[in-house]
């Protein structure tokens, strides 16, 4: 019995092993290295004064800017996600067959995604939604006078950020797509040969199957929500304008540390959000054995 | 009548096509205004993008309503082939492809081993090494951005791109996950006849796992590929000689706060760019769509 | 199988990749006598391009030096250098912006490149002693200015005519400026003036107008104790706002380029820029433009000689004197300066700007003669931003911004950013 073990665990750190030199090698020293400076004031240049909890407490206490770019982070993460997970898994439902027009469409779909945070999609998104953009154009075409500021309203402003994110649907629909086509056929067909009617083979036979890559979609999509940076670092021109409507938490981190000069309370603003996201996650992990299944059925 | 079953995904139960059937040629209508309209809808900026390339750059935001160029203009696309400094477009686009292959093929092979062993293998400390994986992800790249840099600096691999390119081959948090999932809907009776044939971990691994997720890996490399084709802050730290320049990079030397910034030039070099990573796209995604062949199982 | 070879060939790859850069470097070390200088810009690609070609001038010129050189556009440029910094990787030479010259400077970066002017390696008999201590932070000199900029109030004369406006810039008045961008708002439906934008710009200039000044000599507090000054210039914004000659921070901050600037698309008479962005303006469109001196200069001689950037010598470089040649090669040498003319400002050596005029395009001499006009008139220019400075910018616009959308008033703006602007620059004390 031990032998097993003893060799499984040696396969097992055989196969990872390619993870465990990297960790240790590029991000073990670099993650400490910040959760040290999270404790000092750190100018880049001078060496880091240690300043113990003052970091944590200017943040918490001191700080409004912080409990702002919290509270945009938290209403692009929530508004965001399930919308584009559900366009997601929508768009990819409809584009699940065999088909030749169907290979075009998934392109054309997932184009927006490619494009992602380059500068051109910067300047065209705020094309679309300035005062003389096309949105407004649009409007007028329809006989609507009336101009949708969005950039003159916090609120606004962080919504053509949301729907940035939504545009970008096309990676998540990507994996959605690849975990369609990874059930097989031969479960629809047994369940078409018992007469179960549509509704029926997606939730009793799609949506347990897929389950696995719903849950993997909805945990990246959390996490990498939370640390959107460049989107908004290129359309407000790395200001988290108006009037920080648009201040993401990433954002406010370099603003804090290669504006200001303030590594120090960055990195203490960094960990703070490592320990959102995990808690989050972690949430999202146990409370996944109610709902996702495994094939291989394991305990 | 000839009858014809189709197979038409996990939505709809098969049926029977009769090609004189006017309710279903209706269905397909109605599905392709649909899809194709929202398709359009959701291509509008990208259209835009296209159409301002064709423009002369001081009148791409004036005209920015009509998608119309006049005059149209294919001058943006040589200036911006020139280059910049004296370093034609194709060389940054060159160094692109070398950094975007070499990460893709190491970031998407050693996700696959490391995947294999979460996913497959009952070793000591297991959580914990998973928990460190998922975390990598947690953190703000702005803040481990210059520890890291001390320690290529020490390595002396500034101005190259093996900071960019090494750390691929020990695994992406992202694609391992993704993995992870994928050989967790295995089911286990197939290593189990595997090893009852013979078959050690390794083989296991590379003749039945790997080939029953080619999805996941298909998609890995398209993701993989179009983040690093992407990605602005590496080259930005890592490399210093404009002749080293990706595509990413170069785009943004066409742009100036203080002059007038050569927006045509800049539209049309995206547009060039944008070729490889949808090229990639359409040939990779056969692979997302072909799925598992049951057949080759048994 | 064909998978497996091609992850080994991929492994092949990459290490032969890193054999080969690992050897590369060492040839080009320090042996027989060649010398390799890194030096770093910021810019867009008319700079690049002849930037290039003046170092090839210098490789030239010296054949024992070879030249690397760095450049990418404003934000990645800062971005970049604060890693290289903090890791002791700067270039030789880098180029400077007074937003970040304190920050590099008094944190022990920077080399003191007084000694270089004084034993002659930089020549600096035809260059005014005022303009070089725009680099100066205290006694140290470090950056070494390449070139001024003053303010100016650029005009679209064909819509001051056609609203009936004249515009005397020797002696109009604040009140004047806002008669006038009203007169145009009212007669063309257009906006009189762009946004004064950024704040952190134009109020301190305007401080300079009443006899006052925005950061205090020590560097640790604001100048200007009484906040009337700070209601009035924002009443002023806000009168013009309400008239609608004056646009909302919102259509201010749309505006992405030179190109999609309002002067260009003629929606507004007048635009507040510094002086060498006349030529990216003029570039652009076909109206009459004019340089003016901005409102009120003449009183207290509140016009200034912007240093608009500096050649900086980190301390870390190992070939500081090498780097103070290569500057000097590039502020005094005429050759050179009729390619960059002034492109990074007016030249500081006299002897220079006499040289080029000749080669000078209309627009650029325009350019050239304001920039001297205003000299004749211009007071010493305000030291280097302190430390902090940047927090203290962010501040103002956030207030500047909270008044303009009318969520506060000027008066609460005054003292929250008093407040704000004290906590920050008192921790330099």
């Amino acid at each position: 019995m031990k032998k097993r073990l003893a060799s499984e665990n040696l396969a097992g750190y055989a196969f990872i092993s390619p993870f465990i030199i990297g960790f240790l090698a590029f991000t073990i020293i670099p993650m400490a290295v910040s959760l040290y400076l999270s404790f000092t004031s750190y100018d880049l240049f001078s060496t880091p004064v240690w300043v113990g909890l003052d970091n944590f407490k200017e943040m918490f206490t001191g700080d409004d800017k912080f409990w702002q770019s919290l509270k945009v982070t938290f209403t692009y993460v929530f508004a965001g996600v399930p919308l584009r997970l559900i366009f997601a898994l929508i768009v990819a439902m409809l584009l699940n067959k065999a088909s030749k027009a169907v290979g075009l469409y998934r392109t054309l779909f997932y184009l927006p995604s490619i494009i992602g945070g380059s500068v051109a999609v910067a300047i065209m998104w705020r094309n679309i939604f300035g005062n003389e953009g096309t949105l407004n154009a649009l409007l007028f075409f329809f006989g609507i006078d009336k101009k949708i500021l969005w950039y003159q309203d916090p609120t606004k402003a962080l919504w053509t950020l949301i729907f940035l994110a939504i545009w970008q649907f096309g990676s998540s629909m990507l994996i959605f797509l690849a975990g369609l086509k990874n059930i097989p056929p031969s479960y629809h067909e047994a369940a078409n040969v018992d007469g179960a009617n549509r509704f029926q083979v997606f939730f009793k036979i799609t949506l347990p199957l897929l389950s696995p890559i719903i849950f993997f979609n909805l945990v990246m999509q959390t996490i990498s929500a939370f640390m959107t940076f460049t989107p908004a670092y290129i359309i407000t021109k790395g200001e988290g304008g108006p009037l920080d409507g648009t201040l993401l938490y990433s954002l406010y981190i370099f603003q804090k540390a290669f504006n200001f000069f303030q590594m120090g309370y960055a990195s203490a603003m960094a960990w703070v959000l490592l320990l959102i996201v995990g808690i989050l996650t972690l949430i999202l992990f146990k409370t996944s054995k109610f709902w996702v299944h495994y094939e291989s059925k394991e305990d | 009548m000839k009858t014809v079953t189709k197979d038409t995904g996990p939505l709809m139960p098969p049926t029977a096509v009769s090609y004189k059937n006017p309710r279903l040629k209706a269905k397909k209508w109605i599905y392709h205004v649909i899809t194709g309209g929202f398709a359009l809808l959701m291509l509008y900026p990208i259209i835009w993008l296209l159409m301002s390339s064709f423009k002369e750059s001081s009148q791409v935001f004036i005209t920015a309503h009509s998608l119309i160029p006049k005059p149209f203009i294919l001058s943006n696309y040589a200036a911006g082939w020139e280059g910049i400094a004296g370093q034609s477009f194709g060389v940054f686009i060159k160094n692109s492809l070398v950094i975007v292959i070499l990460s893709t093929i190491g970031a998407v092979a050693s996700s696959a081993l490391i995947a294999y062993g979460f996913a497959r293998i009952q070793f000591k400390w297991k959580a914990f090494w998973f928990a460190c994986m998922m975390v990598t992800m947690m953190l703000p790249h702005e803040i481990i951005m210059i520890p890291q840099y001390i320690i290529f600096a020490k390595l002396g691999w500034l101005n190259s791109i093996k900071p960019i390119v090494v750390p691929q081959y020990f695994g992406h948090a992202f694609f391992i996950f993704l993995m992870v999932q994928f050989i967790r809907n295995i089911p286990m009776e197939l290593d189990e006849a595997a090893r009852i044939d013979g078959c050690g971990r390794f083989s296991i691994f590379y003749r039945i796992i790997l080939p029953l997720i080619t999805p996941a890996l298909a998609t890995a490399g398209i993701f993989s590929f179009y983040w690093k084709w992407e990605d602005l802050i590496n080259p930005v730290l890592y490399l210093n000689s404009p002749e080293k320049y990706p595509v990413s990079l170069a785009l943004k030397l066409f742009l100036d706060s203080e002059t007038a910034s050569n927006w045509g030039a800049m539209f049309a070099m995206s547009v060039v760019s944008l070729l490889p990573v949808v090229l990639i796209f359409f040939l990779f995604q056969k692979y997302i769509v072909e799925g598992i062949s049951t057949s080759g199982l048994k | 199988m064909k998978k497996l070879g091609l992850i080994a060939l991929s492994f092949l790859l990459l290490f032969s990749l890193a054999a080969c850069s690992t050897s590369g470097k060492e040839t080009s070390g320090g042996k027989d006598d060649k010398i390799t200088l890194r030096v770093a810009w910021w810019g867009g690609q008319p700079r690049h391009d002849y930037t290039m070609k003046v170092i090839e001038m210098y490789e030239k010129a010296n054949p024992n030096v070879e030249i690397e050189a760095e450049f990418a556009n404003f934000d990645d440029y800062w971005k970049k250098l604060a890693p290289m910094a903090a890791a002791n990787q700067l270039p030789d030479i880098i180029q400077m912006d007074t937003a970040y010259l304190s920050q590099y400077g008094e944190k022990g970066q920077l080399e003191d490149l007084t000694k270089y002017t004084e034993d002659g390696l930089i020549d600096v008999s035809s260059i005014d002693e005022n303009t070089l201590s725009g680099g100066k932070i205290g006694e140290n000199m470090y950056g070494f200015n390449l070139g001024s900029n003053v303010l100016s109030v650029i005009t679209n004369d064909d819509m001051l005519k056609s609203s009936n406006v004249e515009l005397n810039d020797e002696n109009w008045t604040w009140d004047d400026f806002v008669t006038m961008a009203t007169a145009v708002q009212k007669s063309t439906g257009k906006y009189g003036t762009n946004g004064m934008n950024p704040a952190d710009v134009f109020f301190p200039y305007y401080l300079r107008t009443q006899g006052e000044r925005f950061y205090n000599s020590d560097g640790n507090g604001l100048s200007y104790t009484d906040d009337k000054l700070f209601v009035d210039y924002f009443n002023l914004q806000l009168e013009l706002l309400d008239g609608e000659a004056f646009p909302t921070p919102d259509v201010q901050a749309q505006v992405k380029g030179l190109e999609d600037d309002f002067i260009v698309k003629g929606n507004a008479a007048m635009t507040w820029n510094w002086s060498n962005q006349y030529l990216g303006f003029a570039q652009l469109t076909d109206s009459p433009l004019t340089l003016n001196l901005p409102p009120e200069q003449a009183a207290e001689t509140a016009l200034f000689l912007k240093p608009s950037m500096y050649f900086s010598v980190p301390k870390s470089s190992e070939h500081k004197e090498e780097a103070a040649k290569f500057i000097d090669f590039f502020v005094n040498d005429v050759e050179a300066n009729k390619l960059i003319k002034g492109d990074r400002g007016v030249p500081v050596s006299s002897k220079v700007i006499e040289a080029i005029k000749p080669e000078l395009t209309e627009e650029e001499t325009k350019i050239f003669e304001y920039v001297e006009r205003a000299s004749q008139n211009a007071s010493q220019a305000d030291p280097p931003d302190p430390l902090g400075s940047a927090e203290v910018m962010k501040a103002l616009k956030d207030v500047s911004e909270q008044i303009l959308f009318k969520k506060i008033t000027p008066e609460e703006g005054a003292k929250t950013f008093r407040t704000q602007a004290e906590e920050i620059l008192g921790r330099n004390k």
